[in-house]
């Protein structure tokens, strides 16, 4: 499993220039809770026919910061991304919330996760 | 004649779906020409009470209930990926054992989904067949595990269970049983035309599609998709108990259905194989510590790739647990999929896709 950090102003040129979709396969979007109101953006990709080669793009953040969407360069990336405003509380490009939470369920259930 | 344009639901509750899900389709007369969905209906926080409820060593048993169809998978993905923090390395039996149980969930869920294609065909005796047939397989596993489904089998440092001779002899008798049945099912999908001419050319998805939705699975695989996790880890010795990847070049309901037929003759063969050539040794190896780091795992699950990825600072609670599933992975394929087609056949392809909502709302 490969990291690669990226500021999030430039993780669009980055994934994009990485991004070959015959080559790459793209997992998913993560967030992961960290401390002091912050939280770690990652997005991870798996090699065709290879042996475990993963790679993770990741940049931490602010959660007032505003992600940029890749749904444009990866048209499956909408549902994950979709799904971290919902989980995190966060603002992604073009994502609205209500995947998965009503109004009245629990709000940003995994940006608290840090016990 | 003229265009007139219609919006019409589908689900969340309908006749053809096993599970909560809802697709509003905006139709041009019958053509499909819109796709919104709604897969959210079963969210039940399972990730969050994985970091908040659960130490780590427990874990393994509350992600088996994320779904009741590849309950396995979930619990091995999330076990292997903290066995990854803890260090060690655990028998070869209990990896044969764990490949077994892999193999077996994958058999019966493919044959739910094809009785359901059956159903969704208005071949209703094929769909009843199909389901008793299957029973041979749920025999099998509550021999191996206690438990028709959900069974808690796996556990960090190996498998809860060994393999007596007479079970393993009782398991080879099954099996041959099934894969008779296998062999009488893909001539029913090949020559019987509720099942073969109906679906040809029906829900289709291009390679190129295929590749620009990253779909994975048996959808990917029946448009010549060569994407499947066994192919792709080195973890388990798939390779040693005769993993083939099963590919087809159609894309279409009848090509997924041959997928998952042939897929099912490779898991028999395999189970067949692990049966005769099971390693000795323990099946359970004690691994000691808390998990510190992060690891992501994979393995293919029935219906394509299912990843956990996990996160520990070296107590019994977990920073994170992330479980993506294949179904949710497939969704954006799955509205492209629909766009053209008539709304008619939409429930068809609908239960081609073998979408488990459980898994995707968790």
């Amino acid at each position: 499993m490969k990291k690669i950090e990226v500021a999030l102003k430039s993780v669009r040129d980055e994934i994009k220039s990485f991004y070959d979709y015959k080559k790459w396969h793209f997992l998913t979007l993560n967030g992961v809770a960290l401390e002091d109101n912050r939280m770690q953006v990652q997005w991870i990709f798996s090699k065709y026919e290879a042996l475990d080669e993963v790679v993770i793009y990741y940049a931490e953040i602010d959660y007032t910061e505003r992600i940029p969407s890749l749904s444009d360069i990866i048209p499956s990336a909408i549902i994950s991304q979709r799904e971290l405003v919902d989980m995190f509380g966060v603002e992604v490009e073009g994502s609205e919330k209500g995947l998965y939470l009503d109004e009245d369920s629990m709000q940003t259930p995994l940006r608290s996760c840090l016990v | 004649m003229s265009k007139k344009t219609i919006h019409i639901p589908l689900g969340s509750q309908h006749i053809s779906l096993l599970e909560p899900v809802r697709f509003k389709f905006e139709c041009e007369n019958e053509k499909i020409v819109g796709v919104d969905s709604d897969v959210g209906f079963v969210h039940r926080g399972i990730e969050r009470a994985c970091t908040t409820k659960f130490k780590f060593d427990a874990i393994g048993y509350v992600v088996a209930r994320v779904c009741g169809l590849c309950a396995i998978t979930h619990s091995l993905s999330y076990t292997v990926a903290i066995e990854k923090l803890l260090g060690g390395e655990i028998s070869k039996k209990a990896k044969y054992l764990r490949i077994l149980l892999l193999e077996l969930d994958r058999i019966h869920s493919h044959m739910l989904c094809l009785s359901h294609t059956c159903e969704n065909a208005g071949f209703e005796a094929m769909f009843m067949r199909i389901m008793g047939d299957r029973e041979l397989v749920m025999e099998i596993q509550e021999l191996l595990t206690g438990n028709r489904i959900q069974f808690d089998y796996i556990s960090i440092g190996g498998v809860n269970r060994d393999l007596d001779v007479q079970t393993a002899k009782k398991i080879i008798e099954n099996l041959a049983l099934v894969k008779a049945k296998v062999f009488s099912y893909i001539d029913e999908f090949t020559n019987n035309w509720s099942l073969s001419l109906k679906f040809k050319g029906i829900g289709a998805l291009t390679l190129e599609d295929a590749y620009r939705f990253n779909a994975i699975g048996p959808l990917a695989r029946a448009c010549g998709l060569p994407i499947d996790v066994r192919n792709e880890i080195e973890y388990l010795p798939f390779d040693e108990v005769g993993f083939k990847m099963q590919t087809h070049n159609d894309g279409d309901i009848n090509a997924r259905n041959m997928v998952r037929l042939n897929e099912i003759l490779n898991s028999l063969e395999m189970c067949e194989n692990i049966l005769r050539g099971l390693p000795e040794g323990e099946i359970f190896t004690k691994l000691k510590g808390k998990p510190k780091g992060e690891a992501l795992m994979r393995f293919e699950a029935p219906r394509g790739e299912l990843m956990y990825y996990v996160k520990g600072d070296g107590s019994a609670m977990l920073n994170r647990v992330r479980i993506k599933t294949p179904t949710f992975a497939c969704i954006p394929a799955f509205s492209h999929i629909f766009m053209g087609e008539e709304y008619a056949d939409a429930p068809a392809i609908l239960a081609s896709f073998d979408p488990c909502l459980s898994c995707t709302a968790k």
